[in-house]
């Protein structure tokens, strides 16, 4: 039966509203709990559910999802037959442009079930944290004979508007389906989990592809025809924790909501482990002096200051008399000497000066470059920038990525901008 | 290196690792907050470029053959190569047991011979350090040695532990004492034995039983060139319940002599894929090594806690190794002690407690408490200092909620076959 299963993870998504998080990496690959990236939940319910058939779609920036995801061998998917295939757009005799929306995504890699015999394609995002076994799914769609179910979770009714909001009757059939609705006439989203009939969905794609208003993608054109001509959709609700990772806060607030006891999601459960590709790290050192409370913390740690409420990546060092509060450290990025940093998201590889003041101040005025984004006091610092010592930098502001000590002409205020050079390519 | 073959000789009976060796060869012990014995040397060969191993093994190898699987970690599952475990086997000749070293080796010789290794490399799985073997073949060519030993310096007072080789002033060895009580030799062999492939064929061919005393010995004392290649990083055979404790405590020094944190040669393993430490409030963790999937609200003192391993609140654990998948529970106490995986620590139990014991303890090292896998401890008892919970030990094996200090409850054959 397992051989028979095949999934696409669609990776390709921009993930704008992390801003600097995801400027040059895909959302997807974006790092979160500890130690995982995003992607890790949905390929490890792929192999624990028994799907080791995926290919995953990538299109914007992909190179650190290449690098993570790799031929597969943390998820046991290094495979003779099967495994996963990283599945990047082409010029070919189909469409020679990018993936258009998500369906067109599909369409453009339906060779890849020609060589298949999976009866079922399940389509999954690889945007969300959560942990499904997607068994029982298959089932519920069998036995409703659904061409498509469509996993649908509630999310409280201020967020319903970011969401592909679902009407479902009494038996479960989708009676309604709208894409970020203005006002929303349910509370149950759509997860972005989508199991199809084979034939079915090779049919609604060609057909789809043909329509030159549509803008060929599932939540926004597709889903909602199918429901609206009667096709037997079908919502199958689960009641997990999921959470789309979408916005900035919302990235912190998942994250910190892991230093929780217990998590919302338990992530040392022998019978779902979530894998990833970890580097090979010693243990946590702590060091005389060290300390850390609310935290979550990998290996390869060294910690000789205060840690709290905080989440740290493998490798970050957190000197003597440096203090990290309610923050996101990401990988090998060094806190000098009594240096502070207190609601902060740090990317990887950044290094903190002597004495140094992150996250400064009572103002809170919103970042000068995107208020959109970073208006709630939290400040973001890109990969590799080093701030030098003793600067004070306010809420709400944004270090680009490899900004250099010798960029700051002082301290930066809340709501400063400070732009790192342009990519080398 | 593509002329050279490694034979890792793990094959030691643990005896004197106490309960932690009952179950397992000495080079799969548990060491360093998430590594085992075995897995620095095979780094070693790893890093050292060396891509044919092979591991002789007899006592209790189950663990080491879960651990090893195909090599992937160390990158040796490979085609050509790679990692392989060589167990006794049976012949129409002979019985098969290993009888020592140089046996070992010669039972295992077609392996060998097809690798076509032009040079064996004969390494000990119980020891710890990290070596470039690169640098001992480069001596051991310069040289045309046909036997080089990696030697190494030793305080007088370890003379006794080791086989002391006399070196001249070119590095030729003129003799080689097995553990001698004194001794005038500055150095002691690491175990490490590199051989052209031809010379330890020769050798083998007059059926000897220990590489040092049938075939080394005698190389050296017909003439034979073998040279000492001095090695003067950390080393430490973890082979003894005193060694292992004291090798691992000083990962917890504020400037280690073996340093794990080495981007440039990290230590490889079986990773578990755990999730990252969690504190909890109450969380205090000092001098300590914590790995992933631990969780800690209690207070932890120069303490190595191997992946998942529970500290409760209000517990406290102190100068002790403990393993995975240990929980202490609420109020706990555990104090000089090394505790072996999936044990349970009763809520407001005492390990280690008290006064040691006068006279000779069962742990053999002043006022250790070991306690063996599995084992249970009820809420509220006493373990006494010295004290040694054999594997599975219950509720059943404390008279008054306590096991008083030095004293020895034996395995529980009942729990032998779980792994």
């Amino acid at each position: 039966m397992s051989a028979s299963r095949y999934a696409f993870i669609l990776a390709g998504g921009l993930g704008t509203r992390l801003c600097l998080l995801s400027e040059r990496r895909a959302k997807p690959a974006v790092p979160f709990a500890g130690k995982y990236r995003i992607i890790d939940f949905t390929l490890s319910n792929c192999v624990n559910s028994g799907i080791f058939d995926v290919g995953v779609l990538t299109q914007y920036h992909p190179t650190s999802l290449h690098e993570h995801v790799g031929i597969g061998r943390p998820w046991d998917l290094d495979r003779t037959r099967g495994g996963v295939q990283l599945l990047q757009p082409s010029l070919d005799s189909v469409a020679s442009e990018w993936y258009q929306g998500t369906a067109d995504a599909i369409f453009r890699n339906l060779v890849h079930l020609r060589r298949r015999r999976a009866d079922h394609v399940l389509v999954l995002s690889g945007d969300h944290v959560y942990k499904m076994n997607y068994d029982p799914l298959y089932a519920f769609h069998q036995a409703n004979y659904a061409s498509v179910t469509v996993a649908v979770t509630e999310v409280p009714e201020r967020a319903a508007s970011s969401f592909g909001i679902i009407e479902i009757d009494r038996r479960g059939r989708v009676v309604g389906f709208e894409e970020k609705p203005r006002r929303a006439r349910s509370r149950l989203a759509s997860m972005g989990v989508y199991l199809f009939d084979r034939s079915a969905l090779i049919q609604w794609l060609v057909e789809d592809a043909e329509r030159p208003e549509s803008r060929h993608d599932f939540g926004k054109d597709l889903l909602p025809r199918l429901v609206a001509r009667g096709e037997a959709v079908y919502g199958f609700r689960f009641n997990g924790y999921w959470q789309d990772v979408g916005t900035l806060d919302s990235y912190y607030e998942s994250n910190l909501a892991f230093v929780s006891d217990p998590p919302p999601l338990d992530l040392n459960d022998a019978e779902w482990v979530i894998h990833t590709q970890s580097a090979d790290r010693p243990p946590v050192r702590f060091e005389p002096g060290g300390r850390a409370e609310r935290s979550l913390i990998a290996n390869g740690c060294r910690i000789a200051g205060r840690v709290v409420r905080s989440v740290l990546f493998p490798g970050v060092t957190v000197s003597r008399g440096a203090v990290v509060s309610e923050s996101i450290v990401m990988h090998d990025t060094q806190i000098g000497r009594g240096a502070t940093v207190d609601r902060a998201i740090l990317d990887k590889e950044v290094a903190i000066g002597e004495g140094a003041c992150v996250g400064w101040g009572e103002e809170a005025a919103p970042n000068g470059a995107c208020p959109e984004h970073l208006s709630s006091g939290l400040l973001v610092v890109g990969k590799g920038a080093r701030l030098p010592e003793r600067v004070r930098v306010g809420r709400n502001a944004r270090i680009g990525p490899y900004v250099a000590e010798r960029d700051f002409a002082g301290d930066l205020p809340a709501g400063g901008v400070l732009r790192g050079p342009e990519p080398e390519h | 290196m593509r002329h050279a073959i490694a034979l890792v000789l793990s094959g030691g009976s643990g005896d004197r690792l106490s309960v932690l060796s009952s179950e397992r060869a000495v080079s799969a012990i548990p060491f360093g907050g998430k590594y085992r014995v075995i897995d620095f040397v095979l780094s070693n060969c790893c890093h050292s470029e060396i891509e044919r191993v092979g591991v002789l093994t007899q006592h209790a190898p189950t663990s080491l053959h879960d651990h090893i699987g195909s090599g992937r970690p160390w990158d040796l599952d490979r085609r050509g190569g790679g990692v392989r475990i060589l167990q006794p086997y049976l012949t129409r000749e002979h019985a098969g047991w290993y009888r020592g070293t140089a046996d070992a080796v010669a039972q295992n010789w077609d392996l060998i011979e097809a690798s076509r290794a032009s040079q064996v490399l004969i390494l000990s799985g119980d020891h710890v350090y990290k070596m470039d073997y690169r640098a001992l073949f480069h001596t051991h060519e310069e040289r045309g040695a046909a036997a080089t030993l990696a030697v190494t310096t030793v305080a007088p007072s370890e003379v006794h532990r080791f086989g002391m080789a006399s070196l001249d002033r070119s590095g030729r060895v003129h003799q080689l004492d097995e553990k001698p009580k004194a001794t005038s030799a500055r150095f002691a062999s690491m175990g490490i034995y590199l051989f052209e492939s031809e010379v330890l064929a020769e050798a083998l061919r007059g059926h000897p039983v220990d590489l040092v005393l049938d075939v080394l010995r005698p190389a050296i004392e017909s003439g034979q060139p073998v040279y000492g290649h001095g090695f003067e990083g950390y080393w430490e055979d973890v082979g003894t319940l005193p060694s292992y404790y004291r090798a691992s405590l000083e990962l917890l020094a504020p400037e280690p002599r073996l340093q794990l944190h080495d981007a440039r040669w990290p230590i490889l393993t079986r990773d578990e894929e755990r999730p990252p430490v969690l504190t909890l409030p109450g969380a205090d963790v000092e001098s300590s090594l914590v790995a992933n999937g631990c969780r800690v609200a209690g207070k932890v003192r120069r303490s190595i806690l191997f992946p998942g391993v529970t500290v409760e609140p209000g517990a406290a654990v102190v100068d002790s190794v403990v393993m995975q998948d240990v929980r202490v529970g609420r109020g706990a106490r555990v104090d000089r002690a090394i505790v072996d995986k999936f044990v349970q620590v009763g809520d407001a139990a005492r390990v280690g407690e008290g006064e040691p014991p006068a006279g000779p303890e069962a742990s053999g090292v002043a006022g250790l408490t070991l306690v063996g896998k599995y084992a249970l401890i009820p809420d509220r008892a006493r373990v006494g200092r010295g004290a040694v919970l054999g594997v599975g030990t219950g509720p059943e094996d404390f008279v008054g909620n306590e096991v008083r200090a030095g004293t020895r409850i034996p395995d529980h054959p009942a729990h032998a076959d779980l792994g």
